[in-house]
């Protein structure tokens, strides 16, 4: 049996599938990523430091903020800036926006569809018009609030070096929060929805690897952790890594502990669940999910768990701001020096790295970016190679979409990782 | 509540003449609009189109697309005369576009803004910037279409709903 599909749909970019299979014998079984490379590494050596968040964004239409984050945080660590609290606290209300918009998208508009008997977001609008409403309910919360804190919804124009070149008005703030408050409702619809969904049964126990904070459910900064007992900090982040290339894909493969490890919600509510918020625990209950959740499928349930933890810690941050009182506060005179930096935020994906290094004019000399989805591509195929053995007795149609599905959970963002979807059934 | 009209700019800049949308939108602003009329780059914005048409009392979009004319030449229609393809199937969401916006608007019964399209042909979507001499020849009456197709149109007060 032979099945390929080629650029899987419903996810970022293009990848595809490659299943051979004789005799009840898997031949070939693999996900190629077929998008075309990037190069930023390459293009912000010889630019200024104050460019860089600017140019990295640009990595990706939807986890723009997640990259901007990582990048200052680089830059910062290497020219040695410190940040004010309300700096952030500001970064970590618009993650949270962004943490929101993307897990939206993915969990609605791309996974939804697969249970709900649709092809797509648009027959879904006319089968359940409630479902979809919702969504753009969720989605256009959270890109008005990237947009009070950012100065716009994607690719944020007011982060910058050390601080924000604008700030939102302390009644921006406050109409903001009602709408939070406002938004639990949808999250108890999310969450009794996601319920209802069934999810394929399938176990394959892996390493996850996230950021770790002692104090709060990690996403900006930290140190790596894996299930699997180790830690690190930020700085040796390759020796988690341990980039490889493969000869059919243009994502790089990752390896640490064992031949693969897994990043992204998943990851990170199995190595974190304390952290979450009480309401995002309560959601994890409704939805049967406790650490150690390996159902790869339940990446997604995690994303619907992660939105209402997003939801209530922003409307604890706000309530931070407006207690504080928005001080008119300026980047701070960046003291240019020749440095070396890493950054790394969970991003809804996982984990990214970004790594810079500055000469003395504060001009990058070198980067590296490490992108979540490369980082799940290994796993991505261990999965798959140990999924397909248990649905051979299936049709051909159902396997093709069990594959997909799986390959959706990932939530892969296969233009970021190129440097990553279509399946192929051969 | 609606109000105002809204000339939506679409494409990619970096893909020749597919930055004419986006150009159009910078030329009019350098003009200048009259007053309830607003000109925006929607970029290569896909399902969150949708908001755009929500807003507005009318909604004029410029866009290089395939119309069936010399590179360079354009076509003005209504979207009753005219079906954008959508992918009502399953879609990557680096192909979701205006077709789907609509469609999606389509699906939830919304109610949708009266939307002219000028569609121009265009000569090469390589990579690179600027337009093709064709293109950017046709550049001056595509955009004194475009400004007769608004003028006059202060409806700042007119709701839509």
């Amino acid at each position: 049996m032979k099945i390929e599909v080629h650029h899987v749909t419903r996810v970022e970019g293009h990848g595809d599938i490659v299943v051979d299979t004789e005799n009840g014998e898997i031949k070939e079984c693999r996900f190629e990523v077929v998008e075309a490379p990037r190069f930023f590494e390459a293009f912000v050596r010889g630019r200024p430091y104050y460019e860089l968040s600017h140019i990295t964004s640009r990595i990706c239409g939807i986890c723009a903020v997640g990259h901007a984050t990582a990048s200052l945080q680089a830059t910062e660590k290497a020219l040695g800036v410190e940040l004010s609290e309300q700096t952030v606290l500001l970064r970590k209300l618009m993650f949270h926006g962004e943490m929101i918009d993307s897990h939206v998208l993915h969990t609605y508009y791309l996974v939804a569809p697969d249970f709900l008997g649709v092809g797509s977001v648009i027959p879904l609008a006319s089968s359940h018009p409630a479902v979809v409403e919702r969504a753009l309910r969720i989605k256009k919360l959270s890109g008005d609030v990237c947009a009070m804190v950012g100065g716009r919804h994607t690719h944020p124009v007011a982060m910058a070096v050390g601080g924000f070149t604008h700030l939102p008005s302390e009644v921006e703030l406050r109409a903001m929060r009602a709408r939070f408050v406002d938004a639990r409702v949808d999250m108890d619809e999310s969450i009794a929805l996601f319920g209802t969904l069934p999810w394929p049964e399938f176990e394959r126990e892996t390493e996850y690897v996230s950021l770790k904070k002692d104090d709060e459910y990690a996403l900006i900064d930290g140190t790596i952790v894996s299930s699997d007992g180790f830690s690190y900090p930020i700085e040796d982040y390759r020796k988690v890594t341990n980039e490889t290339c493969v000869p059919f894909s243009t994502a790089k493969w990752t390896h640490h502990n064992r031949d693969s490890y897994m990043v992204g919600a998943l990851a990170r509510f199995n190595n974190n669940y304390d952290q979450l918020h009480p309401r995002a625990q309560e959601a994890a209950a409704k939805l049967g999910m406790k650490p150690l959740v390996t159902n790869t499928f339940l990446n997604s349930a995690a994303q619907a768990i992660e939105m209402v933890h997003c939801i209530e810690d922003s409307i604890e941050i706000m309530d931070e701001l407006l207690t504080r009182g928005i001080k008119p506060e300026t980047p701070p005179e960046v003291d240019v020096r020749a440095g070396e930096g890493v950054g790394a935020c969970d991003v809804p994906r996982g984990i990214l790295f970004h790594h810079y290094v500055y000469d003395e004019n504060g001009i990058c000399t070198d980067a590296n970016c490490i992108i979540p989805t490369g980082q799940n591509m290994a796993n991505l195929n261990a999965d798959m190679k140990a999924l397909v053995p248990q649905v051979l007795d299936r049709s051909q149609d159902e396997i093709r979409l069990l594959l997909e599905m799986l390959v959706r959970a990932y939530d892969p963002c296969i233009s970021c990782s190129a440097h990553f979807l279509n399946v192929e059934f051969v | 509540m609606r109000s105002g009209t809204l000339i939506l700019g679409l494409g990619n800049p970096l893909r020749r003449d597919d930055g004419l949308g986006p150009r159009v939108v910078e030329e009019l602003n350098r003009r200048g609009l009259p007053q309830g009329v607003t000109a925006l780059d929607g970029g290569t914005g896909g399902l969150d189109l949708l908001r755009y048409l929500e807003e507005w009392v009318r909604v004029v979009i410029v866009d290089a697309a395939d119309v069936g004319q010399k590179p360079g030449q354009f076509v003005r229609f209504d979207l009753r005369e005219a079906r954008l393809l959508a992918r009502n199937g399953s879609f990557s969401l680096h192909n979701a576009g205006l077709g789907e916006a609509i469609a999606l608007a389509n699906a939830l019964g919304r109610t949708l803004p009266e939307i002219t399209v000028f569609g121009l042909q265009p000569k090469s979507l390589d990579w690179g910037e600027g337009l093709s001499p064709a293109v950017e020849a046709g550049l001056e009456a595509l955009l004194d279409a475009v400004l007769e197709e608004v003028k006059g149109d202060d409806n700042a007060q007119d709701s839509g709903d």
